[in-house]
């Protein structure tokens, strides 16, 4: 699948030369958890026939989320309609809630707090509308635990091997992380964010390809094409992963629910942007060790650089 | 600093609740629903006066699922410096203020098996709509309120009526005082809190740790002072020696970027943390929202984006 490669939206990640790890969060200014492109019918398509053929690694829940997860609906709806009102619709007549997905020319009746009045539980209903992945990390006895998710589009990772985890557990895997106290400091982040003061950040990733669902599970799949990279076809091939994730807190269960919208950018597109492309250069050059490798790029580094020395000179590579 | 979103509200009703306890039900000025909230949370309400606003924090009285209206109950204190003392005298129905988005300090413990709550005094209200949500649910719980009498005992008669044969009162002026013996009696697997005047808590808190009760299973409500910022020019040494001043109306972080010292940032609000550098002399006065209290204590980092010097002079780590 080709996607719309829009530069002039692309939520271009960095700031400076050098990249490390931060907790690079910065308040929002409208409070949205979600965001339409033009890419959204294509995605969706996508994402509802993951949703249908592979629900184990696509969605996991424990029982006690079922609030949690009504709050996400109301959440996501109210912001749908408020914020694409040429999309979405929605009436309520107390519990009685019907949604139009104008897109799709889909209605839905349901009874708010009502799960037997939906196909399926309804973070995994409200999931079949939005191309973001929704986390929902719940905040119990001074910690942090996810405990339902829906995750078609992840960054090499998987919900059903994190589910239940705590945030440091799930993180433990990043080299560093702890090392330099961010497990903690992140941590404390989270539990203090406050309802109605929600929170956005972005992270990256580079892969070879532009497969959104890039799961643990299917990594015989896609990861061996970071073997096929060369400084020709970097451009076309390699792509520039953002995430652009929002956290904002569910005031009825003081948990936290984590939107996370991913954008690809080929890195020809990127080498369009003179400014981009040497800032990304000089990020790529100094990046350590172990972000390189826990990023996937260790592998085919070299042909990157290789190919944006290769444009900041001038050169087209055919 | 950082400022939160508020929600504007209108008082709609009021309730002489005792002789020094009245309660206010607030509702949405817009018309809207105000959001439903975690049992055991608190609002901050801004009062408006001639020199600018009395903030003040009163947990929320009413039923978490209620969205049409909040209540809170005031106790016009004997030392007011102007909160109860407004309340009871000043405010009255129709009035308008802004009150900030549900937060919660002192929620329920997920894994208790039992909930035992001790209040004292007006330290009775974050519990109502804690034992609120455990009887919605039908978990195990039992309250012990402490008061001077029954006439003073703010919901008294709504506990009798509700909640019976859960709760115990004790009435100081007929000899009938709480003690902490009690605490003996609970089974393995409860949870206790505690919330009233600091030396009612500290007694019981003490008793708990010295009966064995576990850290992690004691619960005390304590609201976060207010920081006085005292704004005065201070300067920072540098890790290479350079000394750099920092003005009045200056941050310490716009300071070290003017000096074209590679500060990291993010919120420059005091919440995200990204901004904490090493301090390795001085004394320093916290104003942010992200470090514990021992952190804080410590005075081994500072939140750079908020945070200036107590001691006029700081060598940091950068």
């Amino acid at each position: 699948m080709k996607w719309n490669d829009d530069l002039e939206h692309f939520p271009y990640p960095f700031k400076g030369s050098v990249y490390r790890y931060s907790n690079n969060s910065i308040p929002m200014n409208t409070p949205i958890s979600i965001e339409i492109t033009p890419d959204y019918k294509d995605e969706m398509l996508l994402k509802r026939n993951l949703l249908t053929h592979h629900p184990e690694r696509c969605y996991q829940s424990l029982s006690h989320t079922t609030t949690g997860q009504w709050e996400i609906v109301n959440l996501v709806i109210d912001q749908l309609v408020t914020y694409y009102p040429q999309h979405f619709s929605v009436e309520k007549k107390d519990a009685e809630w019907t949604f139009h997905n104008k897109i799709f020319d889909e209605t839905h009746k349901f009874t708010f707090q009502d799960e037997r009045t939906l196909p399926c539980e309804p973070l995994a209903f409200i999931s079949h509308h939005v191309q973001e992945d929704l986390l929902f990390m719940m905040q119990r006895d001074g910690d942090l635990y996810l405990d339902a998710g829906q995750l078609c589009f992840p960054a090499n990772w998987s919900l059903a091997f994190n589910l239940g985890m705590k945030f440091k557990s799930i993180h433990h895997p990043i080299p560093g992380f702890k090392e330099e106290g961010m497990d903690d400091r992140i941590l404390q982040f989270l539990m203090r964010l406050e309802a109605g003061n929600p929170w956005e950040r972005k992270n990256w990733s580079l892969m070879a390809g532009d497969r959104l669902d890039t799961s643990l599970e299917t990594f015989d799949k896609w990861g061996k094409l970071r073997k096929q990279v060369t400084r020709e076809n970097a451009g076309e091939l390699v792509h520039l992963r953002v995430e652009v994730q929002k956290l904002f807190r569910l005031p009825r269960t003081n948990s936290i629910l984590f939107t996370i919208h991913t954008h690809l950018l080929s890195l020809e597109k990127l080498a369009s942007n003179h400014e981009w492309l040497k800032q990304f250069y000089d990020i790529l050059s100094e990046l350590p060790a172990h972000i390189l490798e826990y990023k996937g790029i260790s592998l085919y580094r070299d042909e990157v650089l290789n190919f944006l020395n290769h444009r900041l000179k001038g050169g087209k590579v055919r | 600093m950082y400022k939160e979103k508020t929600i504007p509200v209108y008082i709609k009703e009021i309730y002489q609740e005792t002789n020094d306890v009245k309660r206010f039900i607030l509702a949405s000025v817009e018309g809207k629903l105000l959001p439903r909230f975690n049992s055991g949370a608190h609002i901050a309400t801004y009062l408006k006066r001639e020199d600018g606003f009395i903030i003040r924090q009163y947990s929320l009285t009413s039923n978490p699922d209620k969205t049409d209206q909040y209540q809170i109950a005031v106790r016009l204190s004997n030392a007011s410096k102007g909160g109860s003392l407004f309340w009871h005298e000043q405010i009255k129905v129709g009035d308008e203020l802004h009150i900030s988005y549900p937060k919660n300090d002192f929620p329920l413990s997920f894994k208790a098996k039992h909930h035992v709550f001790y209040a004292a005094g007006i330290g009775i209200t974050p519990f109502l709509s804690m034992i609120q949500e455990l009887s919605d649910k039908g978990s195990s719980f039992e309250l012990h309120y402490a008061s001077k009498s029954k006439e003073v005992c703010a919901f008294y008669d709504y506990l009798r009526k509700h909640f019976s044969n859960q709760s115990h009162f004790y009435f100081s002026k007929q000899h009938n005082r709480v003690s902490t013996s009690s605490l003996e009696k609970h089974p393995i697997g409860t949870h206790i809190y505690f919330c009233g005047p600091v030396s009612f808590i500290q007694e019981f808190t003490e008793a708990a740790l010295g009966i064995g009760y576990p850290k992690s299973s004691i619960h005390l409500e304590h609201f976060v002072p207010v920081q006085p910022m005292n704004v005065e020019p201070f300067q920072v040494i540098t890790k290479n020696g350079e000394v750099i001043q920092v003005a009045k109306e200056q941050t310490l972080l716009e300071a070290l970027l003017h000096n074209n010292v590679e500060a990291p940032y993010s919120c420059r609000m005091g919440r995200c943390g990204t901004c904490e550098i090493p301090v390795l002399k001085g004394e320093i006065d916290h104003c942010d929202s992200f470090l514990t209290e021992d952190q804080k204590n410590a005075q081994r980092s500072i939140l750079t984006c908020v945070s200036r010097a107590k001691s006029g002079k700081l060598v940091i780590g950068i």
